[in-house]
């Protein structure tokens, strides 16, 4: 089990094919909820596998940031996939994705109050009892704010990260995005993150929409983010950097070009 | 700016957290202080997201609709929470059948599906046992032993008058923009 290193990609069933055939890959990311507990892996995945490829699960229904204790069966499947894809770590999000018996369909901001900072790392400490490995968070793109924060986004995360004694998935493209939409300065937030407890980072591609920045996952990644990701790893370069792609995947020269460009800015070795 | 009010009350965070997941995607009130900009702009992102998950599920129905697929799907979800994107999609494509307004080849994997799959609209679709005849908006699929063929395509825009549906039907929904 080696941690994440360098440039990876998120693995989809789309680009399966293409995610095998780059040779210098050695770090994929998985949804977890995409992958059977005790069923047979996708072929793509086990060959990966075979070449040694880290895989690391990454969850997006466990809700962590509900008022309500995390479902003890989506901790155990998180924990079963970790084993099988013997994943030095895991990463979920300090959001919530469901609540009154409602599925919101996509990650929700927590308001960055005590009760809630209380109410995530009481999960995390149920999720952290269960799983075999250490779970990285990652906070997350929101466009809408809760009217009452009684903390700001930097001491939010590093309270929430030192009572949990988790490592942190940082998404560069969702930090361009929250400072995008709130005419905030991006830097300001990189320069009181914990960056040393960084297992890895994520990029991504987005696209504006009525006014505001989305994080869309099925857009080319914009010049912006890729300067930000070039200010983080002057501060302190995370260990390893994964590129997200989730639909409208564009022919795979321009996929190449984008790892490429994401190894540039990083200083880290092309993986194509 | 509105000028809403912080809220005074000392509902808790689940509360809260179930007051804005049904503002979002069950029709519920917004619920107070939040800045209806971006309350708005989150629905119209989790709409969006859902159509994407919904399109990975049916992608007939949605490259039938083509360019209106994400209009479609939002309008018909708006206030409907997901049941799952196996189901959102089932549903829907049975509510463009009821109308007369589903595309030839989403009838056909409605038909598809429908002949595989037992689905009461209310629970999980479960594989049917017996040998099944799935029909939608003239495609014919049959299932036989958990194997699915279709027998029948849908017809296409210039045979459906003589269907029976009706013209403004067909020009709402054929002409692809």
């Amino acid at each position: 089990m080696t941690g994440p290193t360098g440039v990876g990609i998120g693995w989809r069933p789309e680009i399966a094919g293409f995610v095998a055939e780059l040779p210098g890959l050695r770090f994929v990311e998985v949804v977890a909820e995409g992958v059977s507990a005790s069923g047979p892996l996708p072929s793509g995945l086990t060959q990966l596998r075979e070449r040694a490829v880290t895989v690391v699960p990454h969850g997006v229904r466990l809700s962590l940031g509900s008022a309500e204790p995390v479902d003890p069966a989506r901790v155990a499947h998180l924990a079963a996939v970790a084993q099988r894809l013997d994943a030095p770590l895991v990463s979920e999000h300090i959001a919530f994705v469901r609540a009154g018996g409602l599925e919101a369909g996509h990650l929700l901001p927590l308001p960055r109050s005590r009760e809630a900072v209380d109410a995530v790392c009481a999960n995390v400490a149920r999720a952290q009892a269960e799983l075999p490995v250490p779970i990285a968070l990652e906070p997350i793109a929101a466009l809408v704010d809760w009217p009452d924060d009684e903390l700001d986004e930097a001491d939010f995360l590093t309270e929430i990260l030192d009572r949990t004694g988790a490592l942190l998935l940082l998404d560069v493209a969702n930090v361009h995005a929250n400072a995008r939409n709130r005419g905030a300065d991006p830097l300001a937030l990189l320069d009181r993150l914990p960056l040393e407890r960084v297992a890895y980072a994520h990029v991504a591609g987005g696209a504006e929409h009525c006014g505001f920045y989305h994080d869309t996952h099925t857009d080319p990644v914009p010049p912006a983010v890729l300067e930000l990701v070039g200010a983080l790893c002057a501060r302190r370069r995370p260990p390893a950097l994964l590129l997200e792609r989730d639909g409208h995947y564009p022919p795979a020269a321009e996929l190449r070009a984008e790892l490429d460009a994401l190894a540039a800015a990083a200083g880290y070795p092309a993986v194509t | 700016m509105t000028g809403a009010p912080v809220p005074t009350s000392r509902a808790g965070l689940a509360e809260r957290q179930a007051e804005l997941v049904a503002a979002l995607v069950a029709g519920g009130p917004p619920p107070p202080g939040f800045a209806p900009g971006p309350l708005a702009a989150t629905r119209a992102a989790l709409l969006r997201k859902r159509a994407g998950d919904v399109a990975r599920h049916w992608p007939l129905l949605a490259a039938g609709l083509g360019a209106r697929w994400t209009t479609t799907f939002a309008g018909w979800a708006a206030r409907r929470p997901t049941a799952g994107s196996l189901r959102d999609g089932w549903d829907l494509a049975r509510a463009l059948h009821a109308d007369g307004a589903l595309p030839p080849v989403a009838a056909e994997e409605l038909a598809v599906r429908e002949a595989r799959l037992r689905y009461d609209g209310l629970r999980s679709p479960r594989p049917r046992r017996l040998p099944a005849v799935g029909r939608a908006g003239g495609a014919v699929a049959v299932q036989i032993a958990g194997r699915v063929r279709l027998l029948r395509p849908a017809p296409r825009v210039s045979t459906l008058a003589g269907d029976g549906v009706s013209d403004a039907a067909g020009s709402a929904l054929w002409i692809s923009d």
